[in-house]
């Protein structure tokens, strides 16, 4: 590719057994292999793993959590962090109901909770670059905010739309492929082709990795800020609208835990608070491998408690495994 | 320095080191050593794999193959604390101490010298313990005052000392003199050679060879890993231009000669700039294909000056003009939209994407020639390579990520980043810090192509020898004003250290 010297053996030494591991050190290839040796052991243990519907089923289950994943994926590229997605879902879910539920049309109640989305990332980007405070911070502040909106739009009940807008969450294409899977798909493609192949991609992986020579670059740091903040905003209003559609009724904290298991899953595929690092391939089979460990473990009869804990333990080692190269320098 | 024959026990023997990182050996085979009471100098060009050394040495780093013995003990490797306890400190370039805490806190941080049965720390017994110390090297330094209000080189032996005061047998200096103004550099030399007096073995690394052949009593040579050559003063006479030639393995120039080219009018005006209250407003002018020096001493405001004009440093008042219309910059994006350019001193910090990769630092500013909607990446490829290639920048690949070149390349990838963007007026705050006499004279002649081509360009600098052949005109900065200007015929060092002074 370059004028490249030649890759040579390492010679013997006092390899330690971090320099062993250092393989491992490319996160994609080590998630692919875990994610198959849990496919293969579930398949093994039961004969329902491996059935194409199974499969269609896990990526239905997984896609709003994907979606958001790819939010967190792009701020945390960017050197940032947004907690208060999980509870925007829930919020712009409700506002959606209760647009329904008081007779507007579908196409409005749409426009508006895509555009209410926009709205609040926007918000959130705002105080995030012109106050220069860390954004967990802020966002774990509106994430509140969010949540409270949503118990007073909902009264603090449960809003149930059953029977309409079943497209975006159950219908199937051809009868096989649901759309979600399409969506998530879609969206995971996008952010993978901003990230890489936009210059505005570019830009936001610089100011993630030095936001002081990214400035001193002469690039419009607070721009890039405000609108990734935004978009990531928009892309929460689809993701609510696939939420509803898909259970049919919401209550307003229903998202509570998104924003931590979307971070969790961009951990896992080796996103790093760091910024300008990790790769959305890596944040999708992060979320992938959740997944289907989740339905794995469901399959086998693993309890839902117990998976808490090995949801908790998977993040603890994913992360340390992706520190190895850096414990010895 | 005399009688060092009388005390010649070897307190450091390296033997058949070597070091491979992926794609690059850093140390291949080498072989060092150092007696006590010497000073043994360590050149080579950038990338040759000198920081490389001394971070086996402190630990940092553990070789493949290869043992060092030290005190009698031999080993395969060091860790940090092993060095430590065997004696070994290390003064790197990159700040390593408290800003907020006074020179005396930092100098005993973490010692034994520090009285350790009483459970709070005597202030005074530090400062006077401090004072001792810098007088014992014979410099004069506050030692009570808080480290970040101390001048550049005044922190640079706050770092000396720091070291010192863990009583060394082996103490490495990483290009310690780049802080410091031409006429402080003679401390630093002649505090080197007292500590070496007291029975310490030095490992001193530079770039300057003058410097290096005035401190060390022996020098090794260090091309791609090996050991070229060892110089032993006492048995030899050598010249810089022996040195450059083993460093890089054929004859060099040392003394630049620039290729003069016709400047044209005046393009870049910068009017009545203020940036401190109670200096007088800067004004200056600069013309098509010029280039423009600016002398002066650290902290007499030159790096704020050229910030102030980018648009990066707050002006009190002052416009900026180019071809006749004010394009005052507020800010770097409106200053990078006009075609200026700065490329910044402290590259570390606020010039380099140090976990992204090299062609990703190339391309950052001028992303747009590469792509409208969609980047080509693989023309992106093309071009980079063509800039590693022009600079000569080490590297394994272009999908490296910069923090593992070395310090040399990774100011190269600075100036290719802005010569990718391509600009009419270019300020450059020390251009050449820390890059090896080779890639010097590639960079000069950068410069000078460019100034052909038209450009003009603002260099700070303060090494003479870059000063006095690059510049068309010199301004001297002088507590935020301009203290002098020199045309061509007048520029000589006498007139830059009269105007360091403030006489005329
Ligand atoms: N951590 C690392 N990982 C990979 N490669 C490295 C690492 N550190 C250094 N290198 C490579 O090893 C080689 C030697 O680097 P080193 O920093 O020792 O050079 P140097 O002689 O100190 O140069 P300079 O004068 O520019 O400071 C370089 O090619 C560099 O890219
Ligand atoms: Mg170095």
């Amino acid at each position: 590719m370059s004028n490249s010297k030649e890759i040579k053996q390492k010679v013997n030494g006092p390899a330690s057994i971090v320099d062993k591991l250092r393989f491992l050190n490319n996160q994609i290839v080590y998630l692919v292999l875990v994610i198959i040796v849990i496919g293969v052991a579930a398949s093994v243990l039961n004969q329902n793993f491996l059935t194409l519907r199974n499969l269609l089923n896990i990526m239905q289950q997984i896609s709003t959590l994907g979606i958001l994943t790819m939010c967190m994926a792009l701020l945390m590229i960017s050197g940032g962090l947004d907690i208060s997605i999980g509870n925007m879902t829930g919020l712009l879910a409700i506002i959606f109901a209760r647009m329904l539920l008081t007779g507007k049309s579908i196409f409005l109640s749409v426009i508006v909770v895509l555009l209410l989305g926009l709205v609040f990332g926007f918000i959130n980007g705002v105080i995030i670059a012109k106050s220069k405070v860390t954004p967990l911070i802020i966002t774990l502040g509106m994430n509140y905010v969010f949540l409270g909106i949503a118990l007073i739009v909902g009264g603090g009940r449960p809003q149930a739309i059953t029977g309409q807008f079943q497209f975006l969450g159950q219908a199937k294409i051809g009868g096989i492929v649901p759309v979600a899977i399409i969506i998530f798909l879609l969206i995971f493609i996008f952010s993978f082709l901003l990230r890489k192949y936009t210059k505005y991609g570019r830009r936001l992986n610089a100011i993630g990795g030095n936001p002081l020579a990214a400035y001193l670059s002469g690039i419009n740091v607070d721009l890039h800020i405000i609108s990734i903040y935004a978009l990531s905003g928009l892309i929460v209003g689809f993701t609510s609208l696939i939420l509803i559609s898909r259970l049919g009724m919401v209550q307003a904290d229903v998202g509570a835990n998104f924003a931590l298991q979307a971070l969790a899953a961009a951990i896992i595929g080796g996103i790093t608070f760091e910024g300008g690092k990790g790769s959305l391939v890596g944040a999708f089979f992060g979320v992938l491998l959740l997944g289907i460990l989740s339905n794995a473990l469901n399959i086998v009869g693993v309890s839902s408690f117990t998976q808490t804990i090995v949801l908790g333990a998977i993040i603890v080692v994913a992360t340390v495994i992706s520190n190895i190269g850096k414990m010895r320098r | 320095m005399e009688n060092k024959t009388l005390e010649k026990e070897k307190i450091l023997d390296v033997k058949n080191i070597s070091k491979e990182f992926p794609g690059v050996k850093a140390l291949n085979n080498f072989n060092f050593d150092l007696y006590k009471g010497e000073v043994h100098g360590l050149i080579g060009e950038n990338g040759a794999g000198k920081s490389t050394f001394i971070k086996l040495l402190s630990g940092a780093f553990q070789p493949n193959i290869g043992e060092i013995t030290i005190s009698g003990e031999t080993h395969k490797y060091l860790t940090p604390h092993v060095a430590r306890r065997l004696g070994i400190q290390t003064v790197y370039q990159e700040d390593i101490l408290v800003p907020g805490i006074s020179a005396a806190e930092n100098i005993f941080l973490g010692t034994e010298l520090i009285d350790s049965k009483k459970f709070f720390v005597s202030y005074r017994t530090m400062t006077d313990q401090a004072n001792t110390l810098a007088e014992q090297m014979g410099i004069t330094l506050k030692v009570d005052e808080i480290y970040e209000r101390l001048s550049p080189s005044d922190q640079q032996f706050v770092k000396i000392l720091k070291a010192l005061a863990q009583k060394p047998k082996v103490l490495i200096l990483d290009e310690p003199t780049q802080a410091f103004n031409v006429k402080d550099i003679g401390l630093v030399i002649e505090m080197v050679k007292r500590i070496s007096k007291e029975g310490v073995g030095v490992i001193y690394i530079a770039h300057d060879l003058e410097e290096i052949i005035e401190v060390a009593d022996r020098i090794t040579v260090l091309r791609d890993g090996r050991a070229i050559n060892t110089h032993d003063k006492k048995l030899e006479k050598y010249q810089p231009d022996d040195l450059a030639k083993e460093m890089i393995g054929r004859p060099v120039d040392l003394f630049f000669k620039k290729k003069e080219s016709p400047v044209g009018d005046y393009i870049f005006e910068v009017r009545d700039l203020k940036i401190k209250e109670s200096a007088k407003p800067i004004s200056f002018r600069v013309r098509e294909g010029e280039i423009l020096g600016v002398a002066g001493l650290k902290g007499a405001g030159r790096s704020e000056i050229a910030r102030a004009i980018f648009g990066a440093y707050r002006k009190l008042g002052g416009k900026i003009f180019y071809k006749g219309k004010n394009i005052t910059p507020s800010n770097p994006i409106q200053a990078v939209k006009s075609g200026i350019a700065l490329l910044t001193e402290s590259k570390k910090v606020d010039g380099l994407f140090m976990g992204l990769p090299v062609d990703h630092n190339i391309t950052v500013v001028g992303i747009d020639s590469i792509g409208k909607l969609f980047l080509s990446l693989g023309k992106e490829r093309k071009l980079c390579n063509e800039y590693v290639n022009k600079l000569n920048i080490k590297t394994p690949s272009l999908n490296k990520e910069i923090r593992f070149l070395s310090g040399g390349n990774q100011q190269k990838v600075v100036i290719a980043k802005w010569l990718f963007k391509g600009v009419n007026i270019l300020i450059v705050d020390e251009p050449t810090h820390g890059i090896d006499v080779n890639a010097k004279t590639e960079v000069y002649e950068l410069f000078t192509e460019l100034a052909a081509s038209g450009k003009s360009i603002i260099m700070i600098s303060s090494e003479m020898p870059e000063l006095i052949s690059l510049s068309d005109r010199i301004i001297i900065i002088r507590n935020y004003e301009i203290s002098k200007v020199l045309e061509k015929n007048e520029i000589n060092e006498e007139n830059i250290l009269s105007g360091f002074m403030g006489g005329n």
